[in-house]
């Protein structure tokens, strides 16, 4: 039995945000967990370590390939960059979100007229 | 990276932890940065990662093969579980073992015959012409006639095919160089019988057309295991000879070890058929193979326009009785055994069905002792899919152990099985426990625990967890409501089982009344010896008669023996048919009318020695010879068939080109239904002559197909009469050897063998499903008599009896139980149609069979059920209140 299942919804959406920081070039995991923290205006209050297991899962998936460097400070850090298929998932994973989000909006947005 | 990570598992996880570690460094630099104390940026550095311990177990567990694992863990628990309750463990494998070794034995033989193809190559385009009787009650028959054969070979040019005889006889083959002869089964077959099979002698060649015409020179084509045992496995054999039916023979070719078909067989010899003697009867099989051009419906088109333009001898428009078919040829060579095989496979396939109701419904009596435990789990954060999961593995363990106790039990049992059918079934590829048994063995295993395993699965995760733990799982009276998918189990099990025991009954009721019939004389301490007169040196009556005289002299001599005599058929067994008629009274005018009959000829003792009452006129005399009148007895079938308006003896018969005068009546014996009879055996009509006035060409072809038998009545051991007997034959011809003794008792049990062997099984398939019913009845009844032990107490406490108590926890047995049989009767009464054509003396609704099946289930239900009732007698209701 998993002992820390992270519900769908959420993974998701961190796997997509996971995706999109890396749109912009490639960044180790402290970077990309600072990246998402002040995107989302720190509303996705995440504990930073919960990063890393999203990282496994999509390297495992082959969306996102790692390598290490050093970091901004000289420090040895490991480095993730999208591959191609990283980023069809995600134009994808966008466009069902968008999809999803009208759909949502539709249904709060009260019925004109 | 990939799946190799799972190999270089140290180094991975070594890299992960680095790099939480390189997280953590960045992350301090940048608070010391921002001017935090170095201990301090430290510890908000973790903070900020949060549970490091956490994470890295959650990648490490990505980086496990999980669902082996979480299956590991859940054998684990299952053997655990398994292990805690012994009792129901090995019930339920016992049981399960016990059904699949019932199917591991009988799918071996129905794979074997039935579903496997013969083993020849492409064995799906091979065809039996036959002709198919359009008449009432339809009907096959495979066997044709010399003209039929003639037709076929003329006109159906593009089919590859041959004539062969089905019939194996018994043979002589003999050394005169040793001056010692044995017996061997011979087969004769056309030219081209073997390459329309499409196996090639493994060494030399098989019949020419010019060796397979009536005169052609003596060849034959030995088996692999003759040419061992005789050639040594010489590869230079062909040329060489044998001796064969008192003639040289010589050796054309050898088959290969494995090639088999529907009989065993040591040597083929050539057909030679002809439209005259036994080429007039229907004693030619045909086998085709189909070319890749022609479709079956195709050749069914030729065959019948074959048969419309035969040449006729009645009117043309009179309705056609049969019509020429090309029928498939493992469907003609399984023609008889298809259905007894198939009745056999679903009546185990219900002892399965029966062992799998009967272990789901144990499954759920255990919900008294687990319900407790599983609403523990399920509390503690286990999902009701690991539950199901859980108790699924759980019945997958059983159902492991059980298959493969039953995979060992089924070989057991299918070498019984051989023994018990002896050489009922033809076996052209053997009987075994092989790969494709063992996969549908195991297969079937698994089936079985999803079949016994879901229902109790998906009922346990329904569980009530609160109502559960509260109440201790065991208590009180609301669990009743619990028991009603145990009762239908118990229900289905018991009509099941009904269906099997009718079965069972009946087969077993005919049994009975087969061997009850009165045999017409005594059978006791009548020992017979078949030898083979199929022999170029005994081809007239004269050399037979001075062969019977001389051999039956040294036979009353043997110290014990009290009469001897020969025979050509034995009482039980199938007979000569040929066809005859009156040449007096009214029946002599109706001009053509033939009538068939059967006919043996014997010597005169034969009367004497079976003790076969005469009713009228007077027995075969030594006096009746070739020189003398000839003379025929016939039996009281024969006259309540044929001499219902005249006086039998005194008139006479027309058999062949030999006119006999009738000169007695004796009684009925029970003989091998061939004309006008069906069933293993009855009264049929009987000719009987004298062996010395039997002509030559009668004589022939009657040897061609039976072996004649010495017949003794005697006093001492089996094993001294068997010697004096082998030691007279031999002392009068070396060279004709006994193929083998019966007493009259085996006679009968060979006739009735695929009889038997259906009852037997049958009988043992419903003991089963009758003990499975017990145990679970005394199930569901202990169960219950378990959970309600404090409402009981409390009762009893408050002034009910004992009867009371009792009657509350056995009446519904017995009520399901009479549930049970009522739909059993219903459905044994459809099931029981399929047995109509192995039944004789007793009807498919046969009231004793039907209400013993009925009382004797009803009893079984009384004693599952009373002894634990009888458990209350030992409850005290004082002790029982205290325990609250």
């Amino acid at each position: 039995m998993p002992k820390r299942d992270t519900p769908d919804m959420l993974q998701g959406t961190l796997d997509m945000l996971i995706l999109q920081t890396l749109m912009m070039g490639p960044a180790h995991g402290h970077t990309i967990a600072h990246v998402i923290e002040h995107r989302s205006e720190e509303v996705l209050q995440v504990e930073h370590g919960s990063l890393y297991p999203a990282l496994h899962r999509l390297e495992d998936r082959g969306w996102i390939a790692s390598f290490w460097g050093t970091s901004e400070n000289n420090r040895k850090a490991r480095y993730y960059r999208l591959t191609p298929a990283g980023r069809k998932q995600l134009v994808a994973e966008t466009d069902r979100w968008t999809q999803l989000a009208r759909a949502v909006e539709r249904v709060i947005r009260p019925v004109e007229e | 990276m990939g799946w190799m990570k799972y190999f270089r598992r140290a180094q991975w996880e070594r890299e992960r932890a680095e790099e939480i570690d390189s997280y953590i460094e960045i992350e301090t630099a940048e608070n010391e940065e921002r001017g935090m104390a170095p201990e301090e940026a430290r510890a908000a550095a973790l903070r900020r990662f949060g549970n490091r311990q956490l994470v890295q177990e959650e990648i490490r567990e990505m980086n496990t093969i999980r669902p082996v694992e979480s299956k590991l863990r859940d054998l684990r628990y299952a053997a655990r579980a398994l292990r805690r309750s012994p009792g129901f463990f090995c019930t339920a494998v016992l049981t399960l073992a016990l059904g699949i070794g019932a199917n591991t034995a009988i799918f071996s033989i129905v794979d074997s015959l039935l579903l496997r193809p013969l083993p020849y190559p492409r064995a799906d385009r091979l065809a039996q012409i036959s002709l198919e009787f359009l008449g009432q009650g339809g009907g096959l028959n495979t066997a044709v006639n010399g003209r039929i054969w003639e037709m076929v070979r003329d006109g159906a040019p593009a089919l590859d095919k041959a004539v062969y005889s089905a019939s194996v006889t018994g043979i002589n083959l003999a050394f005169p160089g040793q001056n010692r002869a044995e017996f061997a089964r011979q087969q004769r077959v056309g030219s081209g019988y073997f390459r329309v099979l499409g196996v090639a002698p493994m060494v030399g060649r098989e019949f020419s057309a010019d060796e397979d015409r009536v005169g052609g020179p003596p060849v034959a084509v030995i088996s692999h295991a003759l040419w061992q045992r005789v050639f040594a496995s010489d590869p230079a054999v062909t040329g060489k000879v044998i001796h064969l039916r008192g003639e040289p023979h010589e050796v054309v070719g050898v088959m290969p070890a494995e090639f088999r078909t529907n009989s065993v067989v040591d040597v083929w010899t050539p057909l030679r058929p002809s439209t005259t003697g036994e080429g007039q009867g229907t004693n030619y099989h045909v086998i085709a193979r189909l070319p890749d051009s022609l479709s079956w419906a195709s050749v069914q088109q030729q065959l019948a326009a074959l048969w419309a333009a035969r040449p006729r001898t009645r009117s043309a428009n009179q309705p056609e009785e049969y019509r020429l078919i090309a029928f498939p040829l493992q469907a003609s060579f399984t023609l008889e055994i298809r259905s007894p095989l198939l009745i056999l496979w679903s009546a185990v396939g219900m002892v399965l069905l029966i062992a799998c109701v009967n272990i789901a419904s144990l499954l759920l009596a255990r919900a008294g002792s687990r319900s407790r435990e599983l609403a523990t789990r399920l509390a503690l954060g286990c999902g009701r899919a690991g539950v199901v999961r859980q108790l699924l593995t759980e019945s997958v363990l059983v159902s492991m152990a059980g298959g493969l106790l039953g995979l060992a039990l089924g070989a057991l049992a299918l070498g019984g099985l051989g023994r018990l059918a002896g050489d009922l079934f033809p076996v052209w590829q053997p009987v075994q426990v092989d790969g494709r048994v063992l996969a549908v063995t195991l297969g079937l295993s698994l089936l079985t625990s999803l079949v016994f395993g879901l229902a109790p699965a998906l009922h346990f995760s329904r569980i009530d967890i609160q109502g559960n733990l509260i109440q201790g799982g065991s208590r009180g009276h609301a669990g009743r409501a619990n028991h009603w998918p145990q009762r239908f189990l118990v229900v289905t099990e018991v009509a099941l089982g009904v269906i099997l025991l009718v079965s069972a009954g009946l087969l077993v009721r005919s049994f009975a009344h087969l061997r009850g019939l009165d045999p017409g004389f005594d059978p006791n301490r009548v020992l017979t010896a078949s030898f083979s007169l199929q022999d170029a040196r005994y081809k007239d009556s004269q050399a037979v008669g001075r062969l019977f005289r001389a051999g039956l002299e040294r036979m009353k001599q043997i110290p014990g023996v009290e009469s001897a005599a020969v025979t050509l058929s034995l009482p039980f067994e199938g007979a000569l048919n040929v066809g005859f008629h009156r040449l007096d009274g009214p029946a002599a005018r109706e001009q053509g009318r033939n009538e068939i009959t059967n006919i043996t000829y014997v010597t005169p003792g034969y009367f004497e020695t079976m003790r076969i009452p005469l009713r009228r006129g007077r027995l075969l005399q030594d006096s009746d010879s070739a020189s003398t009148g000839l003379v025929a007895l016939v039996n009281d079938a024969f006259v309540a068939e044929y001499f219902r308006e005249q006086e039998a003896v005194g008139s006479h018969l027309q058999v062949g080109r030999q006119q006999f005068e009738v000169v007695g009546v004796v009684g009925n014996v029970q003989s091998g239904a061939g004309w006008g009879r069906f069933g293993p055996y009855g009264q049929v009509p009987f000719l009987y002559v004298a062996s010395g006035q039997v002509a030559g060409e009668l004589l022939a072809s009657a040897h061609t197909w039976f072996a004649p038998h010495w017949v003794v009545r005697g006093n001492g051991s089996v094993a001294a009469l068997k010697a004096g007997m082998q030691q007279a034959a031999a002392a009068v011809d070396p060279l004709l050897p006994i193929s083998g003794f019966k007493a009259m008792d085996e006679v009968r049990a060979g006739t009735l063998g695929m009889e038997r062997f259906m009852m037997s099984l049958l009988a043992g398939l419903a003991g089963l499903s009758l003990l499975l019913s017990g145990i679970g009845l005394y199930g569901l009844i202990s169960g219950s008599v378990v959970e309600r032990t404090r409402e009981l107490g409390i009762r009893m406490a408050l002034g009910a009896t004992f009867g009371r108590a009792v009657r509350s926890v056995v009446l519904p047995g017995l009520w399901l139980t009479l549930a049970g049989v009522s739909i059993g009767l219903l459905g044994a009464m459809a099931a029981t149609r399929v047995l109509r054509s192995m039944l004789w003396g007793v009807t498919t609704t046969d009231p004793l069979t039907l209400g013993g099946v009925a009382a004797g289930l009803l009893l079984v239900a009384v004693l599952a059920s009373l002894a634990p009732a009888l458990r209350i007698l030992r409850l005290d209701p004082a002790n029982t209140l205290r325990h609250e």
